[in-house]
């Protein structure tokens, strides 16, 4: 009888029922969506801020300090300890191999040429640069990773030939002699046995240290220096999750011997990709070195991503409110235009139970008809906004599919209960006349 | 008469009207809170770039040199012409400036990179910073000092100790004030007034670099630095790209993130406000069987029905929009610490956003010209 009155229900008025239904679509769509989005964000966005380059310097465990003025190493050659380039591989053996982006090796030589008579320096790095990993494979990375904003006019030198690019700044004071296509000839010192000839292939601008020196291939950097398969410094672009009280304490407990992690927090914090543990991973692999977030790329992308994770939560929030609010107000509204049908039923002796009954299992059909629908609309929303904005579609969750079902049930029962309480004081007499 | 008969309509039906007026002042409420929001999230985000610290570097022309052995010092300019530019420009974008004088002295032998600066604008030209001890708020002061922590850890210095910096046969002596956790090359570096510096190197009134920190838009940094550039001919005047080549595509990808989703919003929101109007449309046809009936010509009678709706759409916009931005100013402090104030342009926007999806709603009202009084009264 119960099931026999329900179908009633559906076959007699169909548009009634596609309302609600359209309204349960839209609304699930867009909390569908929105969801979908919010939690795809914050690893689309942290993939986004690696366009700041790297996160993370790795430095020798060294007895001497650094002598770094503006970014460029004045230590002479002999002095402070190097790393060797054969252990790079390592870095892609690591518990987040998959999260480093890319490397970038730097050596730094001061050095004199002979075409402008003078001393510069020389900084040796990879532009792009295939590294063997342990595993077999080859990694291809160099300063196009972890530096993207350097600009080069002309073209990179090519990895292992004998080329170079020029700082703009030292290329504005000698336009001849570091034009592109000339050769210069460097060496260690003024007066040196080994003169090594240099093809100018581009001119680099990146605002900073690099203006003033010649950018060389590590190799060439090398030779120069008299440390074969060694460099001084190591840029390190990888994907992080912002830091918060777990990272803080981890970070701590390195070298604090207060702070101690139990066993859970510790392999919570080992398994997650904060920068603090991404650190501890890398120095593992290179022993004897110090890794540091370089803190002013680090805290920005993790300031930044928190506070656009919240916002975004915050709009998921207002969608889902929204979809509730469209949903609840169809209901309520189904409810009061069918006040005759509740007399009717009322008339013959139905009780308020049974009433109340065939209308909420009645929106729970409809929910779970309109919430599936609105799902995989949604889950194409999703889709084009994630092309949109982030060139890459989002993929759907399925995860979100019994939620969105129980929520699309959830919304349309609270949304018809209001009217209900309100039709079981209705007097079948008075509706019945009409009024 | 008309305006008697369309408050009589609004008063007589509250409890339907209840419904309606709630999906308004809901759907105006969110859709003002996330206006405002959008509106304020970018001045925020470009703050947080901000924060980085300095993004102006001004230093001499030609090249640092390559070799610094004990005595040397890379190239210098006068710390005069600098600061008068600086103080030429206006300074309402310039949060932080500092001139600086790198020179490499010697502590307990061992050769150690000096920085010559003003140590009351440390803190502010790179907030990323983290000390342990405490920072030096005068610039004048000349006998403290702020040491990296490597250089700390190699040179066993804890607060309070005293440092005694050698450079050829001059030497200087300050007190530890902090240790500074920087992250970076300022770790291995010592902080000191740079008048004390000058006097050291014996290089007075010159400096190597400043650093100027400003804030706004990667647009108003350009300008500026333009600006700056102008008025420094002589020197290399450079925005730190780093951030600033990054900034923009990253804050294009956030705002469009969020104006697409609010967009959604404000689609399901007018939808929601749509459907409760037409249905209170259709459930005004039993008056508008009595007004036929009574002789009023159907225009005027859609008239009275689209006053009532509009009457309904302001009230419920204003309400709304108020009750946003009172949302915003909270989603504010949650999300950034500070409040995002309302903008005075929502408040228009979303009442008249509101009064058009109220009037579309009322769209079915078209239909009452079909209407039959004598039908309707009879009840059918």
């Amino acid at each position: 009888m119960f099931a026999r009155l329900l179908g009633e229900s559906f076959a007699r008025n169909p548009r009634r029922k596609v309302l609600t239904a359209a309204a349960l679509v839209i609304g699930m769509a867009v909390a569908t969506a929105t969801l979908t989005i919010a939690l795809e964000v914050g690893d689309r966005l942290a993939r986004e801020f690696r366009s700041l380059g790297a996160n993370l310097l790795v430095t020798p465990e060294s007895d001497t300090l650094p002598v770094e003025i503006g970014g460029v190493d004045y230590r002479p050659v002999d002095e402070g300890a190097y790393l060797n380039e054969a252990d790079l591989g390592k870095l892609k053996t690591i518990f987040w191999r998959h999260n480093i982006l890319g490397f970038t090796p730097f050596l730094d030589v001061p050095a004199y040429v002979s075409e402008i008579g003078g001393a510069t320096t020389l900084i040796g790095t990879w532009y792009q640069h295939e590294v063997p990993v342990p595993d077999g494979t080859k990694f291809e990375t160099g300063a196009s990773a972890t530096h993207p904003w350097w600009k080069v006019q002309g073209r990179w030198f090519r990895d292992g030939a004998d080329e170079c690019v020029v700082g703009s700044s030292l290329a504005e004071k000698y336009p001849a002699e570091f034009a592109i296509g000339k050769t210069i000839h460097v060496a260690q010192k003024e007066i040196s046995g080994y003169v090594h000839p240099l093809a100018v292939t581009g001119i680099i601008s990146t605002g900073d240290a690099e203006d003033n020196a010649l950018l060389v291939p590590l190799a060439v950097a090398q030779e120069i220096s008299g440390h074969p398969g060694k460099f001084r410094q190591l840029f390190v672009s990888a994907l992080t999750k912002p830091a918060d009280a777990l990272a803080e304490r981890g970070e701590r407990a390195q070298t604090d011997k207060n702070v101690q992690l139990t066993p859970t927090e510790y392999d919570r914090w080992f398994c997650s990709p904060y920068i603090s543990s991404i650190g501890f991973q890398i120095r593992t692999v290179l022993p004897g070195t110090e890794v540091h977030a370089i803190r002013r790329v680090a805290e920005t992308e993790g300031r930044i991503l928190t506070r656009v994770g919240t916002l975004l939560w915050i709009v998921t929030l207002a969608a889902l409110g929204a979809a509730a609010l469209a949903v609840a107000a169809t209901s309520a509204t189904t409810v009061l235009e069918r006040r005759a049908e509740i007399g009717v039923m009322k008339a013959l002796g139905a009780s308020n139970a049974l009433v109340g009954g065939i209308f909420l299992v009645e929106q729970v059909l409809l929910a779970i008809a309109g919430g599936a629908i609105g799902f995989f609309v949604g889950a194409g929303l999703a889709r084009f906004l994630g092309k949109s904005v982030f060139g890459t579609p989002a993929s759907p969750r399925l995860i979100l599919f019994p939620v969105v079902l129980a929520l699309a049930a959830v919304i349309a029962m609270v949304g018809s209960l209001v009217p209900l309480r309100r039709a079981a004081h209705f007097r079948p007499a008075v509706i019945l006349r009409g009024e | 008469m008309f305006w008697r008969l369309v408050f009589q309509l609004l008063r007589g039906s509250r409890g339907r009207l209840g419904v309606a007026i709630l999906a308004i002042v809901s759907g105006a409420a969110v859709i003002s809170a996330l206006l405002n929001l959008d509106l304020g999230v970018q001045s925020k985000l470009t703050q947080e770039f901000r924060t980085l610290g300095a993004n102006i570097v001004i230093s001499p022309a030609s090249g640092a040199p390559a070799q610094i052995s004990g005595a040397e010092v890379p190239s210098l300019m006068p710390e005069h012409d600098v600061l008068e530019a600086l103080q030429q420009l206006p300074s309402a974008q310039v949060s932080a400036a500092a001139p600086y004088l790198y020179i490499v002295a010697r502590a307990q032998n061992i050769p150690v990179v000096v920085a010559g600066t003003w140590l009351d604008q440390a803190q502010k030209l790179d907030a990323t910073w983290k000390l342990e001890g405490n920072w030096i708020v005068s610039r004048a002061d000349d006998s403290h000092c702020l040491v990296g922590r490597n250089v700390a850890r190699r040179l066993h210095l804890a607060v309070g100790n005293p440092l005694e910096l050698h450079y050829l046969d001059r030497s200087a002596q300050c007190s530890v004030a902090g240790i500074l956790d920087a992250g970076g090359a300022e770790d291995n570096q010592v902080f000191a007034s740079l008048r004390a510096v000058q006097s050291l190197a014996n290089l007075p009134g010159q400096i190597g670099l400043a650093q100027v920190s400003v804030t706004g838009t990667a647009q108003v940094l350009a300008d500026y630095a333009a600006r700056l550039a102008a008025a420094l001919l002589q020197y290399q005047v450079r925005p730190i790209r780093q951030v600033a080549e990054a900034e923009g595509a990253l804050l294009g990808r956030i705002r469009l993130l969020i104006v697409s989703m609010v967009v959604l919003i404000l689609i399901l929101t007018a939808l929601c406000v749509l459907g409760t109007m037409a249905a209170l449309a259709m459930e005004r046809r039993k008056d508008v069987g009595l007004m036929k009936s009574l002789g009023g010509s159907i225009s005027r009678i859609v008239g009275v029905f689209l006053a009532e709706v509009g009457v309904l759409g302001a009230a419920g916009g204003l309400l709304g929009a108020i009750l946003g931005a009172a949302l915003s100013y909270w989603m504010g402090l949650r999300v950034f610490g500070t409040a995002i104030s309302p903008r005075w342009e929502v408040f228009p926007v979303t009442i008249a956003l509101m009064i058009v999806v109220t009037l579309t709603g009322a769209l079915p009202l078209r239909m009452l010209g079909n209407v039959k009084p004598a039908e309707i009264l009879r009840g059918e």
